[in-house]
């Protein structure tokens, strides 16, 4: 079995292709940006994308990602190493506290932009309402996307 | 380890290779805050500041960052010293063999306890480079000025630090014995270039590019995973296991079994939950786990109708039998931390012959060096044959700082004598998280005829926090519960002035465990005293925030420029026409040292049975902001809690078990919960600062409990507060306390 994660094929060795996908990119890829919080998708700290969708990697099994383009946290920013605007966004704002939410919200944040280039509040709302983050960076989090928003629609 | 002096440790860690380093010893400012923490004496050290010989600025962060990032505070204020730039300076978090202990990141004492350590520290490191420079330029000392990274002279001589440092090392002690060079952060007339400036924390990069941070994010090579079972409550013990289907689970390396220990390691996370899937246990427990048990033992009016509470914190002129204008009884429900990350560690025994530590932890906890101690104890190796690598927590909120998951880590590394990881569950979380107890409060106050406050009595009955069971050794426990728990006291004081006054509280064990929450009893001892006070205000026919700032006298000014800044902020939006609407206000001191004042804006919709908070304003007074932004992110933080605490959180109980399991069945704010904010920092530039992270959910809850008041007519007595509660209570189907 293989992966193809941030573009590139990795192999699955045969003992893991029964965890989950978040399993596998923390403890065999070495992709620790998911992170394990609820442990059965209702919290939004391990998103990542597949095949441009955000899904809770925590409760997608490993076989069911293979054969799809995965996309996580690591591999948002450029070529040039510079950030991804809404990785930047996120900087300028210093949204994180604890920060073990935020490489869930930024990929759920994301696929919303993908989405909807200009949201509004409800939108983002609606996008956003089941990724928790106890630190409470809410509204951070909805400044950065705006401004991130903002940025991509002037560089697209 | 006491023998080995702060200069050793230094040189044994390689920190004093070259360059010129300054410390300083803490002394008598040891931070007392939980009883497990090593107190830092006077072979401690507190603060390292080193210039290296390639000019470079670093410093051991003395905190475990988990949010609150007190580190990057005081990486501006080593910055402010030697006229450098934050982003010039590189922190290092010491493990345990670099530094003598730290005491345990707590008690929102970060800057408090650290600030002036480590700007003495700096300062310091400054003066001894500047004598270095005179003599580097034959100049007197009086003439070689300040620049960016160094010195000049008014002839125009400059010298950076990398000029005046070499390979040679140089160690400078500071002690409480000597005076302090002069202080850049402390001086009110200084223009200051990083400190009070709202610097983005340090290592927010990392966070929001995915590195790892966090203790499960550690690669090691050849790790095992595994996970032991958690008793509903420490006191448990088991009655019956039944591992028989674990031998069969694929992946199996090992079950481990101890006395009530019972853990399994295997190759992959899967095989791990399905082989804890194999394992049944059941529990004797001392006391049955249910509400009504412990709604039993917090029973406040049982306890006083009895007698005297058993510890009275203020007794003045006491008058039990007064006709009483308010007679109020407060019910706040248990709380767990619910950090974002389930806590985890690593543990690793290497074999003797490969040199260096035997155990070595990985892990994210607010005190590394009990964990230390504690593995010296579990283990019978000694300290010095362990390390401690403390890693980011993924939220503390007082909730990590025992030897728990550590132990799971280490017993099953042991047996299989390989690197083993282990994450507890979201439900491991919430069973064994050591959480915020209930509560109780009996509030009797009356006026005298002017109006003005005559009589106060405060009783309370809540479990037990700092003094929790199973906190402390349990031969300490007894003693140590002849005094009064420091949690348990907090916020229990009111600001207003009153003739007769008692406060009186009892604190019990309940069939949970307990411990550590934000804001400690604080936030349920303000819950009713300012929910009292606005409910006799009201009663009075006066408004309640003149009522609150005449009846404080004139001890409290700086609660009172919150409380009326607030007000003023709040009248910059209109609260809307129309029934369902209302404001309230609240405000409360935090450790004698932190104000805070607080208006909410609420809508409670009967019909629809939704009660939604529209806005919060806030005004905070916690002396000196060093970083601006991030005393604001701790707000807006605290606030997102208020939320919580007033109107979704309890903790489940029932069946002899914890309930609540995960995010689906204990509900904590998400984005559609927040109401817009408002927020105002009272700068206080010659008031050193206090700590900002428990502070403003002191008033939070009673703001919004105020603001249902004025929007319906209804009286919250019990937190959290239900819609379905205020209708109940609306059509009288439950006991309304007034009018």
């Amino acid at each position: 079995m293989k992966l193809k994660v941030n573009g590139v094929e990795r192999p699955v060795a045969a003992a893991w292709q029964n965890e989950s996908l978040l399993s596998v990119l923390r403890e065999q890829l070495g992709l620790t940006g998911a992170r394990l919080s609820c442990g059965i998708g209702q919290c939004g700290a391990c998103v990542v994308h597949v095949n441009g969708q955000p899904v809770a990697s925590c409760v997608l099994p490993v076989s069911e990602a293979a054969g799809t383009e995965i996309l996580t946290i690591e591999g948002l920013a450029r070529e040039d190493a510079s950030l991804h605007p809404l990785q930047q966004a996120w900087l300028d704002a210093a949204v994180p506290q604890c920060g073990y939410c935020q490489s869930g919200q930024i990929m759920q944040a994301l696929a919303l932009l993908q989405r909807i280039p200009d949201p509004d509040d409800a939108q983002i709302t609606q996008a956003m309402n089941g990724n928790l983050c106890r630190c409470g960076t809410y509204d951070r989090i909805r400044t950065s996307i705006k401004n991130a928003a903002l940025v991509m629609r002037e560089t697209r | 380890m006491a023998q080995i002096t702060r200069r050793k440790f230094l040189i044994a860690s390689g920190w004093v290779a070259g360059g010129v380093t300054a410390l300083v010893a803490l002394r008598h400012r040891a931070v007392a805050v939980a009883p497990t923490i090593i107190f830092p004496d006077g072979e401690s050290g507190a603060t390292w500041v080193q210039i290296r010989p390639d000019g470079a600025c670093q410093m051991f962060f003395p905190r475990i960052d988990m949010g609150q990032n007190a580190n990057t505070g005081l990486a501006q204020i080593v910055a402010e010293e030697l006229n450098l730039s934050i982003e010039d300076i590189q922190g290092v978090q010491p493990n345990t063999s670099q530094v003598p202990p730290l005491a345990v990141t707590a008690g929102s004492m970060s800057l408090t306890a650290f600030s002036r350590p480590m700007a003495i520290a700096a300062a310091t490191l400054r003066e001894q480079l500047r004598g270095l420079a005179a003599v580097h330029l034959g100049a007197p000392l009086s003439s070689i000025l300040d620049a960016v990274g160094g010195f000049r002279t008014a002839e125009g001589q400059s010298l950076s630090y990398a000029a005046l440092v070499n390979e040679t090392s140089l160690v400078i002690e500071f002690d409480d014995t000597k005076s302090a060079p002069a202080l850049y952060t402390f001086d009110s007339n200084r223009i200051k270039q990083q400190v009070g400036h709202s610097k983005t924390p340090l290592g927010t990069r990392g966070l929001v590019t995915g590195e790892p941070v966090f203790a499960a994010d550690v690669p090691v090579a050849g790790v095992l995973f595994g996970r032991a079972i958690q008793p509903p409550v420490r006191t448990a013990r088991m009655a019956s296991i039944d591992t028989t289907g674990v031998a069969a689970v694929a992946g199996l390396v090992a079950l481990v079994q101890t006395d009530d220990f019972v853990g399994v390691v295997c190759k992959t996370p899967s095989a791990v939950d399905a082989a804890m899937a194999e394992i049944e246990v059941t529990w004797d427990l001392e006391q049955p786990i249910n509400q009504a048990e412990i709604d039993r033992l917090v029973d406040v009016d049982a306890e006083m109708a009895v007698g005297d509470l058993e510890q009275v914190l203020l007794d003045q002129s006491h008058r039990k039998t007064v006709d009483w204008a308010i007679d109020l009884r407060f019910d706040v429900q248990v709380q767990t931390h619910a950090a974002q990350e389930p806590r985890a560690a690593i543990a690793y025994f290497k074999d003797a012959g490969e040199g260096g530590h035997q155990l070595q932890i990985w892990t994210g906890t607010q005190d590394p060096w009990a964990i230390k101690r504690f593995a010296a104890m579990d283990t019978s190796l000694s300290e010095e044959d362990i390390i401690v690598y403390p890693m980011r927590l993924g939220g503390g909120f007082g909730g990590r700082e025992h030897y728990e998951v550590e132990r799971d880590a280490v017993r099953l590394a042991r047996t299989v004598q390989r690197p083993v990881k282990v994450q507890w569950t979201r439900q491991d979380e919430f069973t064994a998280s050591r959480n915020r107890p209930a509560s109780a409060h009996r509030l009797r106050i009356n006026c005298d005829e002017a109006g003005n406050l005559s009589d106060w009595w405060h009783g309370y009955v809540t479990g037990h926090v700092i003094l929790a069971r199973d906190r402390l050794p349990g031969w300490l426990l007894p003693v140590a519960r002849l005094g009064e728990d420091m949690g348990v006291v907090k916020g229990a004081l009111s600001p207003y002035e009153a003739p007769h006054q008692r406060v009186e509280f009892k604190d019990v064990d309940l069939p949970i465990d307990l411990g550590v929450w934000r804001s400690l009893n604080a936030a349920p001892a303000i819950f009713a005293i300012e929910s009292a006070m606005d409910e006799l205000a009201i009663q009075q026919g006066l408004e309640p925030v003149d009522f609150k700032l005449a009846q404080m006298g004139d001890q409290h000014p700086r609660l009172q420029h919150c409380l009326a800044r607030v007000r003023a902020l709040s009248l910059n939006a209109t609260l809307p026409e129309g029934s369902g609407y209302g404001r309230g206000f609240a405000c409360g001191i935090y450790d004698n040292r932190c104000f805070v004042a607080i208006s909410a804006d609420v809508q409670v919709d009967t019909a629809t049975q939704a009660i939604r908070v529209h806005r919060l304003c806030c005004v905070q007074d916690v002396g000196m902001p060093i970083n601006p932004g991030q005393l604001r992110a701790q707000i807006e933080s605290n606030l997102t809690w208020s939320l919580g605490m007033a109107l979704f959180e309890r903790l489940e109980v029932g069946d002899n078990r914890i309930k609540s399991t995960n995010f689906d069945n204990y509900r904590i704010p998400r984005m559609a919960d927040m109401p817009s904010v408002d927020i105002e920092i009272v700068d206080q530039p010659s008031i050193p600062p206090a700590g900002a992270g428990e502070v403003a959910l002191i008033a939070g809850p009673p703001a919004i409990a105020n603001a249902i008041r004025n929007a319906t007519g209804f009286r919250a007595l019990k937190l959290p507060i239900s819609a379905a509660d205020i209708t109940a209570g609306l059509r009288g189907d439950r006991q309304v306390p007034v009018n």
